[in-house]
């Protein structure tokens, strides 16, 4: 299979010793393309648009860059090449499928963030802005070494155009260290965002993770934790909020591997307009890594007649000593809520939205970042309908 | 204060309430007793104005309004409570939060101004002392996961809270204990005055011990069939509601 011209020209253009270097991962996009509809794991999202896109090699850029969080590092990318902050790009390794190869091959910039033994890094927050008819392909590579700490905000925005993001973040997080990831993602409508998560966690060490998806026309996001050593720990906690026409894909792969491992997950899920969302997260406890804790919990509501959810919870079980509970549920605001707060004085539209951000604000309140959480709050609420009622209503919500 | 007048409604398509008249004079206390299934906890909802209740004859005046007219948020703002049999849980919602949402709510429809958020603390702490809620459950989300007696007492708060001009406690009593019921009388005594009004549903003559009524009335079949003075609660407690259906 041949990919689209569009790619095959911004290959052409990258460095002759580039090319050299990258022309396995090059010929492995090639060979596979895109993920197709016939692969389990993509059976609800459809790329093959994909194939026909057409992209320039560069846009002028329409976006202004937003204010600062308070107490945070910046490194801004902007249509795949850093305008804010200075690092060191990585290394492309991981290109296990048509989406990471084509990333590995087509990236020009990334953050390479190393935290040394002990250290603690101050939190960063990585801001990608994507804007014309162009692609951007982003590699990130985090190493965290024994007993460290960081705390790393990856956010994507873009205009209407319809752009093209790939995004792979490869993470280490060594032994005891501690690594809170923070995802907002919040392009345009027209917009398509493919990005892999992998994270490796080692002995006694944990990642916290929360994440909040807000759509864009085609978004996947494929988060892989993989708890590798004793004593791992993983939580993966995420708020999906897709409207409109917007199509956002999650798929989550908790990997036990180890003995006496944890793993903590909780997803909600608010899907209005005509929206579709998938959200796919499984858990696989492998043989050797008994006294496993694992939970799993999946509640979503449906705001519209319109709106569409296939959620799926899987767990694959192969050792026998092991606590692992996993629930899923699906359905509409509740009548009896509503009418409740209206009987005490709210309009109704107040009262829909206070328990739409209530339910979601179950996933955020795990933010312990005070900038970083407001900002999601007031992203979530952005996206919700009659924002306007949420003027001065995160304060004292946190029950 | 409240002038119900030939009150037909129906939930659904089941005919609940069929000719149902009350009057309730500002400053009196009326106790509804009656069956299970009377139509004790519809006409609750009829008044708070809960969606599928629908009046089908009859009439609701509330100050000189025609309350059927109004919406449900807009009766809490006349001054309309309804404390529910069974109180919601709104998880992720503060207690502390919904309050002071609920009564800025309701101001603002009045026209009035927002309330200062240190006075509002200052009051609510108040109010809490006199029901016996501990301050920690202000920060807690409204109603989730407490006890059948502690979503009572909830109510109660939200009503000192509120000050509204009719309450309306749909079996506020029920599942108490003595030193609940003693604590949720003491409440709705609090807030009796010459310009209020309170409509008892229960089905417990024991409430009507701590918060004496103007008149008791039996509300079976859709309709009241019998009032009386305070005394008659006793008799009803005695007698039950049986030798009503024969009269």
């Amino acid at each position: 299979m041949s990919a689209s011209l569009a790619y095959l020209q911004v290959w052409q253009q990258l460095p002759e010793a580039l090319r050299a270097q990258r022309d396995a991962v090059w010929r492995h996009f090639e060979q596979h393309g895109f993920p197709r509809v016939s692969e389990e794991d993509w059976r609800y999202t459809d790329l093959s648009a994909l194939n026909d896109a057409d992209y320039a090699a560069d846009a002028s850029v329409s976006i202004t860059t937003p204010a600062a969080l308070a107490g945070w590092q910046r490194l801004v990318f902007c249509n795949g090449e850093r305008i804010e902050g200075a690092v060191q790009a990585p290394q492309a390794t991981l290109a296990d499928d048509g989406i990471t190869a084509l990333n590995a091959a087509l990236c020009r910039d990334g953050l390479n963030l190393h935290v040394g033994r002990g250290q603690q890094s101050a939190p960063l927050h990585l801001l990608t802005l994507d804007s014309g008819r162009t692609m951007s392909h982003l590699r990130h590579r985090v190493v965290l070494e024994a007993g460290s700490e960081a705390t790393l905000l990856i956010d994507t925005r873009g205009d209407d155009s319809a752009t093209l993001t790939t995004s792979v973040l490869e993470v280490e997080i060594g032994a005891n260290a501690h690594l809170r990831l923070l995802r907002i993602q919040d392009i345009g409508t027209s917009a398509t965002d493919l990005s892999r998560t992998q994270i490796r966690v080692a002995r006694d060490a944990r990642v916290e993770y929360v994440g909040l998806d807000l759509g864009g026309a085609l978004v996947r996001h494929d988060l892989n934790v993989q708890l590798a050593e004793p004593g791992a720990q993983a939580q993966v906690h995420g708020v999906f909020a897709p409207s409109g026409r917007s199509h956002v894909d999650t798929h989550t792969r908790i990997l036990h591997q180890a003995p006496h491992t944890t793993s903590r997950e909780i997803y909600r899920g608010l899907v209005g307009g005509r929206a579709h969302a998938v959200f796919n997260g499984r858990i696989v406890v492998e043989k050797a890594a008994q006294k496993t804790d694992s939970e799993q919990n999946l509640a979503s509501l449906l705001l519209s007649p319109g709106a569409e959810i296939n959620a799926k919870p899987e767990l694959e079980i192969y050792a026998d000593d092991v606590k692992c509970a996993h629930g899923a549920t699906c359905g509409q605001l509740d009548d009896m809520a509503i009418y409740y707060l209206r009987s005490r004085g709210l309009d109704a539209d107040t009262a829909r939205n206070l328990l739409l951000f209530a339910f979601a604000h179950d996933v955020l309140a795990h933010v312990i970042d005070d900038a970083a959480r407001q900002e999601m709050e007031r992203r979530l609420a952005s996206r919700l309908p009659g924002s306007a009622a949420y003027e001065g209503l995160m304060e004292g919500l946190i029950a | 204060m409240l002038t119900i007048d030939n009150l037909h409604a129906k939930v659904g398509d089941k005919e609940i309430l069929k000719g149902l008249s009350l009057t309730v004079n500002p400053g009196e206390v009326h106790a509804i007793m009656g069956p299970n299934g009377a139509g004790k906890s519809t006409l609750g909802h009829i008044l708070a104005g809960r969606e599928g209740y629908e009046c089908t004859e009859g009439s609701v005046t509330f100050d000189g309004q025609n309350l059927l007219e109004l919406e449900t948020e807009a009766r809490a703002a006349a001054g309309v409570f309804l404390g529910f049999q069974y109180p919601v849980e709104i998880p992720g919602v503060s207690n502390m939060y919904f309050l002071k949402a609920a009564l800025n709510a309701q101001r603002k429809r009045r026209g009035e101004s927002e309330i200062e958020a240190t006075d509002f603390l200052a009051f609510v702490r108040q109010q809490i002392k006199k029901v016996g809620i501990e301050p920690a459950m202000l920060q807690r989300g409204v109603n989730e996961g407490f006890s059948g007696g502690e979503k009572k007492r909830n109510e109660i708060l939200q009503m000192l809270v509120l000050q509204p001009k009719l309450m309306v406690l749909d079996e506020t009593d029920s599942g108490l204990d003595i030193d609940a019921l003693k604590m949720v009388s003491d409440g709705i005594n609090a807030m009796r005055s010459p310009e209020r009004s309170v409509v008892l549903v229960t089905h417990y003559q024991r409430l009507l011990d701590y918060v004496k009524p103007d008149f008791v009335h039996v509300l079976a079949r859709g309709r009241i069939v019998k009032s009386g003075g305070p005394d008659f609660a006793l008799e009803l407690e005695e007698r039950g509601y049986g030798w009503l259906d024969a009269a």
